[in-house]
């Protein structure tokens, strides 16, 4: 527990920086700080359950999908400017360096497998992302035409 | 707004917006990540099809530019905004400066300092991750400066680091280079371009996404090749056997 505080703490200041870095406006940096701390969180809790690095980033990634829509949605803002921030924790950076590592041993059997877990955790993010946008504006659309339809009545 | 960073659809739709509040009939806009492609066409007059093709050189992400940009569309569209005033403050958002360098540099500071220890770093690593970054962050403006393209900036930021992080962990004994390196390499780390391929696929745009993921291939390896050339290097000269 203790040790999922620490992530989240540690998760918040790499999403402040990369804002930081790629200039999110100074009003939605807080947004994203939690988007993207959560996102971490939720790759830690499922890789504690499951310890299958692809699920944990395609469930973050469903994490930090949802709430970025929700919060474009609410601050009346593109949901680019959330998930980029939020998304790059995610991105296995780690993954890249150690296939590179097992290349330079001359193992290539294990470049293989770790650069394929790579590709598989980048598609699993993409593929999260993709799942909740399309869900969450399937969502509004019907939000919106319950509201218009009561609205008749 | 493409070099900043957005996705093609948004960019598309946000000329089509454009087009259609300044009452242009048909608007075909193609936009790719290296050029914009719009043709106009007034019904009402004869000729008065024009063209416009704009060339695009890749820049910074710059996530503040997309969400004026998109608010500014959204004012357009519904307020009746003179065409002069929008140029005008369009001009504006393209005039604004990103954050001071210096803040930008903690951000990507904190940023290594962080992954180093989220990938199993102590609180050393924690200190040298955060002055790599610091450094490893300068020498990329340094080199970008100097109009270095991304593959040998990413490749030469990344071998700094990782010589840094060697003379680090040869020296103190609590530091591993590990943690360090993959924390540093988060910062150079394609993510922009990754996630917008893939959205650029799944939108149906699929040379942008291509275009897209051929950038974030090229990014990737280029870190991976610089990290481990002097990975490679310092093994010869017998620091560390792997």
């Amino acid at each position: 527990m203790l040790h999922l505080l620490t992530e989240f703490i540690l998760a918040m200041f790499a999403t402040a920086g990369f804002s930081l870095i790629f200039r999110v406006p100074i009003r939605h940096i807080p947004a994203c700080v939690i988007i993207g701390a959560c996102g971490w969180v939720t790759y830690e809790i499922s890789m504690y359950y499951y310890s299958s690095p692809a699920m944990g980033c395609f469930l973050g990634a469903c994490v930090v999908g949802i709430l970025s829509t929700v919060a474009a949605h609410h601050l009346k803002d593109a949901a680019t400017i959330f998930v980029i921030p939020g998304i790059l924790c995610l991105v296995p950076g780690s993954g890249i360096f150690n296939t590179m590592l097992s290349m330079l041993q001359d193992d290539f059997t294990a470049a293989a497998e770790v650069g394929m877990q790579t590709l598989v955790m980048a598609g699993a993010i993409a593929i999260g992302l993709m799942i909740t946008g399309a869900v969450l504006r399937v969502f509004y659309a019907l939000v919106r035409k319950t509201v218009t339809l009561w609205d008749k009545f | 707004m493409l070099k900043s960073g957005a996705e093609i659809y948004r960019v598309e739709e946000t000329i089509t917006r454009i087009c259609k509040a300044c009452r242009i009939d048909n608007v075909e806009v193609f936009a790719m990540p290296t050029g914009i492609f719009v043709t106009l066409d007034n019904d009402s007059e004869k000729d008065s099809v024009s063209t416009y093709i704009s060339r695009i050189r890749s820049g910074e992400t710059d996530l503040n530019k997309i969400s004026l940009v998109n608010q500014f569309s959204r004012d357009f569209t519904t307020t009746d905004l003179s065409v002069e005033a929008g140029l005008d403050r369009l001009h504006e958002i393209d005039r604004q400066k990103p954050y001071q360098f210096m803040v930008r540099l903690i951000g990507a500071a904190v940023v290594a300092a962080c992954f180093s220890v989220m990938f199993g770093g102590n609180s050393m690593d924690f200190l040298c991750a955060f002055l790599i970054g610091l450094l490893c962050y300068t020498f990329s403006r340094f080199l970008s400066k100097f109009g270095i393209n991304f593959f040998i900036r990413g490749m030469c930021s990344t071998a700094l680091a990782a010589f840094i992080a060697l003379i680090i962990a040869a020296s103190l004994p609590d530091a591993a280079y590990q943690p360090i390196i993959s924390g540093v390499i988060m910062l150079f780390v394609p993510g922009v371009a990754i996630t917008n391929s893939i959205r650029d696929f799944l939108s149906g745009d699929m040379l942008a996404g291509l275009i897209r993921l051929v950038e974030a291939v090229l990014t990737a390896v280029s870190l991976a090749a610089g990290a481990g050339l002097i990975l490679k290097l310092w093994g010869m000269i017998g620091g560390i056997t792997f």
